[in-house]
């Protein structure tokens, strides 16, 4: 009986020991799963955004084109006038 | 270009010399110009000159400017043209009409080559260089200090201004609208956008800084804040 015992107790340690040996490599293989998606993606996660400057920042330094000129009252007599064509 | 030209303190032939030149390239009623060649070419890619190219991205820059209301394809589809360098890619059959900013480039550039004081001046639309004074439609004048001065409007050549939303002729408020810019092309943009916003062009001048004068079709004369306060001020400083 005791040597079953033993056999046993040897059996029980090597289950013991497989089962904690298959849980680190699940534990190790998640790890590495969640690890592998976050920092190495194959694909998008969310939605693609353009990769041209913001439409804020290209507002903000877009030139343009209708800017007002300076005038003034007229002083004398003008040698041209300014009418459709 | 169809239109009386003026020019004091610079070359008249050099003027002339220049406004040929734009005219070469893009006259609608020349077969030979490269907006007509453009326009009647089937391709949908297609090289372009740097010129054309230029003007091209400037008519395409408005158009954004001011909403689509001073538009190359007079909205027929602005959206689909593509410009990278000299490469041009449109539609089929889509067919320019860059009178919105040609006139007045080819007046700028012409400016250019003035040598001192003066101003070129092509059917009323002008670029000085120095201080200039300016008959207004409906009476008046004006000093131009800088820049230029462009009027749009239905007085010369009835209604021909294309409002893109409708895509018929302008049913402005507005006889004639003048606008001071920074440069002719600034101004007579400014002019257009004005005339074909009716009711809400002073305000949207006003909204960019432009100086704009409005002579209604009843012959009564609105000045938009910009331009009140500039005369305005101006007379107070001297």
């Amino acid at each position: 009986m005791a040597k079953e015992s033993r056999i046993e107790r040897a059996r029980g340690r090597a289950r013991a020991a497989k089962t904690a040996i298959g849980a680190l490599g699940l534990l190790v293989f998640g790890v590495a799963f969640v690890g592998a998606k976050t920092h190495a993606p194959g694909h998008t996660k969310g939605q693609a955004t353009p990769l041209g400057a913001p439409s804020s920042f290209e507002r903000a330094v877009h030139n343009s084109i209708a800017k007002g000129g300076q005038i003034a009252p007229a002083v004398q007599p003008p040698p041209i006038v300014t009418s459709t064509s | 270009m169809g239109c009386e030209v003026i020019v004091a303190g610079g070359d008249p032939a050099g003027v002339a010399e220049v406004l040929e030149r734009w005219e070469q390239a893009f006259s609608l009623f020349r077969p030979e110009s490269e907006l007509s060649r453009v326009n009647r070419s089937p391709a949908r890619v297609l090289a372009v000159s740097p010129l054309f190219a230029h003007t091209l991205r400037v008519a395409l820059d408005t158009a954004a400017d001011t909403g689509g209301l001073v538009d190359p394809t007079l909205g027929r589809g602005v959206g689909e043209v593509l410009l990278s360098g000299r490469m041009l890619s449109r539609p089929p059959g889509l067919a320019f009409d860059l009178n919105g900013v040609v006139k007045a480039l080819a007046v700028d550039d012409a400016a250019e080559t003035l040598d001192g004081p003066g101003f070129v001046s092509v059917g009323g639309d002008l670029a000085v260089r120095g201080p200039v004074d300016v008959g207004l439609p409906g009476g008046g004048a004006v000093r131009v200090v800088e820049g230029g001065l462009a009027t749009s409007g239905t007085a010369t050549r009835g209604p021909h201004l294309v409002d893109p939303v409708t895509g018929r002729p302008s049913d402005s408020p507005w006889q004639q609208v003048t606008a001071s810019g920074v440069s002719c092309l600034a101004a007579d943009v400014a002019a257009k956008a004005g005339f074909l916003l009716g009711e809400r062009g002073p305000e949207w001048l006003d909204e960019r800084g432009v100086p704009g004068r409005f002579l209604g079709r009843d012959g009564e004369v609105v000045e938009n804040e910009a331009w009140a306060g500039s005369v305005r001020e101006a007379a107070t400083c001297t």
